[in-house]
């Protein structure tokens, strides 16, 4: 069971005001990672705000791109991004769209928003890491959704295969794909590919940071997948779950009702 | 016998390999036998790495952004139609640079049907920003082009030819982006690519006998073209024919006529593949004469130009 903590509520009103003000984003979507990313980047993560492309520093990959919103608020809380950046969200001149742009990004490592990318664009850097003998550690996030991608399979078949023990994908498991297709075991699925499999709540920050914390990064091992139990929209109730919030717009009451859900 | 181009492009692999440590080769489960010696010799820098194409794109996209040269090779629809998303936006939208090798093009794989055929790849790739296009039918040009481009900053998209048109060029002709004037003439300017210029050069001698000058283009850089030195050759001529193994939608044929169109009383003549799919069966001779890339079917299509 997930709690009702609500975590990171400065950074959740944030993005709403982002949609409000861009007219535009996935704000469900958004909730449901935005625990996970923040924890990364506050916690996890090597990196260099000033020099995002650092030799030294860990890569994250957002595959999941429609969840941006939760990777541009920590971008800017570390510094990647600046406060006309996200002013400028959907806006003409902008750099922030609605799924994050390698090549205008700072901090983005990979243009992500057709589903099923990620993981592939993100062996093949785990691999160029492991032939150079570099240590960077490579972590990627995917929807549950997003695993109905074939090409998701093929590079988790590849991952294990190829040792790729530098690489630790995690799995936004909101059940958003069990809408569609039921029977959807995703931890056993993983452990059926031979990754080393941790469950956890995706909104509990010590229970995901111990995790982390006790996971091998090598570069001749067996990779590592988080599957993150999460609720979409987890924070204001009225947004939680598969229903019309998936790419709505509040109007000022429902806007009003959200930030009180935040306070 | 000369070397084929698919050999050249395994022996190019392991000179540049030993000299450059940042080549890295993936397979999608063809050439291994060819790209042992580039395996041993260039220890971890070799992968066959499953039957699965578009995620070895996407890989390949990841090496480049980790600082490596990824070279991609295996079969041509599997990688250009099957795993086009994943060049379009893991290599070109994100700017990448990196090579693709292909083989089976076109109906090289002849006897393999629709499943192993790739004739409309040229259209498809120039669709993409940031990609080049080569089409070598010569180990010569093979190693010439590659060594030229492999470190450029795009995505080079080389189609290697099953065939050649046992044409000796120097290695000094090949110049990446530059067409090759084989031979000068007057009255006709024939542009081939790949094996195709044997054709080419056989219509060539028809006409001669004929007391029609023809002068030969070969393309073996599809994108960028060499679009100067065929206008050039098209305004002195005023009669233009493309011969290419290709779709005649979006093929050499389609960018040859956008470059030259607004010449006065220009005539032209697109000998390519139809529009539909070769479902035949035979060698790869045998199904050039069944869609009609033959120099008969060539004269025949330009007969009413000399008639005056």
């Amino acid at each position: 069971m997930i709690d009702n903590k609500i975590l990171n509520k400065d950074l959740r009103k944030k993005i709403v005001d982002m949609v409000i003000a861009g007219k535009d984003g996935h704000i469900p979507s958004a909730f449901s990672i935005i625990d996970i990313i923040t924890l990364l980047y506050r916690n996890v993560l090597k990196f260099d705000a000033k020099t995002p492309e650092w030799l030294h520093r860990d890569y994250f990959i957002l595959s999941k791109g429609h969840g941006c919103l939760a990777l541009y608020v920590n971008l800017h809380r570390h510094g990647f991004i600046t406060d006309r950046d996200i002013e400028m969200f959907c806006k003409q001149g902008g750099i922030l769209g609605e799924h994050p742009d390698r090549t205008k990004v700072p901090g983005a490592e990979a243009s992500t928003g057709s589903l099923g990318h990620g993981l592939s664009f993100a062996i093949g850097i785990a691999l160029g890491l492991k032939i150079q003998g570099l240590n960077n550690r490579m972590f990627v996030l995917l929807g549950d959704g997003e695993c109905q991608e074939g090409t998701v399979w093929e590079a988790a078949n590849v991952a294990r295969n190829r040792r790729l023990g530098n690489l630790c994908a995690i799995i936004d498991w909101n059940q958003s794909a069990m809408q569609l297709l039921p029977v959807d075991d995703m931890p056993k699925k993983w452990e059926a590919f031979g990754w080393n499999v941790h469950v956890v709540n995706g909104h509990d920050e010590e229970e995901m940071l111990d995790v982390i914390q006790k996971i091998e990064f090598n570069k001749d091992g067996i990779p590592t997948v988080i599957v993150a139990k999460t609720i979409k929209g987890k924070g204001v109730s009225m947004l939680e779950g598969h229903g019309i919030w998936h790419h709505r717009i509040p109007n000022e009451q429902e806007y009003k009702l959200i930030m009180e859900a935040l306070s | 016998m000369s070397k084929s181009t698919r050999q050249q492009f395994a022996d190019t692999m392991l000179a540049i390999g030993q000299e450059n440590q940042n080549l890295v080769v993936m397979v999608g489960d063809i050439g291994h036998g060819m790209l042992k010696p580039f395996a041993e010799f260039c220890v971890n820098r070799y992968y066959n790495i499953g039957i699965l194409e578009p995620t070895m794109i996407s890989m390949g996209a990841g090496l480049a952004a980790s600082g490596l040269c990824p070279v991609i090779h295996t079969i041509a629809p599997f990688m250009i139609e099957r795993a086009f998303e994943q060049i379009k936006l893991d290599f070109c939208y994100h700017k990448l640079p990196g090579n693709i090798v292909t083989v089976g093009s076109a109906f090289d794989y002849s006897n393999l049907g629709c499943t192993h055929h790739c004739y409309g790849d040229f259209a498809l790739l120039k669709t993409l920003p940031g990609t080049e296009i080569c089409f070598p039918a010569s180990a010569i040009e093979f190693d010439g082009l590659f060594r030229q481009s492999y470190q450029n900053n795009f995505l080079t998209i080389f189609r290697i030819a099953g065939a050649s048109h046992d044409f000796n060029f120097k290695s000094e002709d090949i110049v990446f982006g530059k067409g090759i004037c084989v031979e000068e003439g007057a009255d006709l300017t024939i542009v081939a690519t790949g094996p195709q210029l044997k054709m080419a050069l056989s219509a060539r001698d028809a006409l001669h006998s004929r007391g029609i000058s023809v002068e030969v283009i070969y393309i073996h850089t599809i994108r960028p073209l060499d679009v100067k030195l065929i206008r050039a050759s098209a305004e002195k001529t005023g009669r233009v024919v493309v011969i290419e193994e290709h779709m005649r939608t979006g093929g050499l044929g389609d960018d040859v006529l956008r470059a030259i169109y607004d010449i006065p009383n220009l005539k032209f003549h697109s000998a390519s593949i139809p529009d539909k799919f070769v479902t035949g069966y035979g060698t790869y001779e045998e199904l050039c004469e069944s869609i009609g890339l033959t120099p008969e079917e060539l004269l025949i299509s330009i007969s009413n130009w000399f008639d005056t």
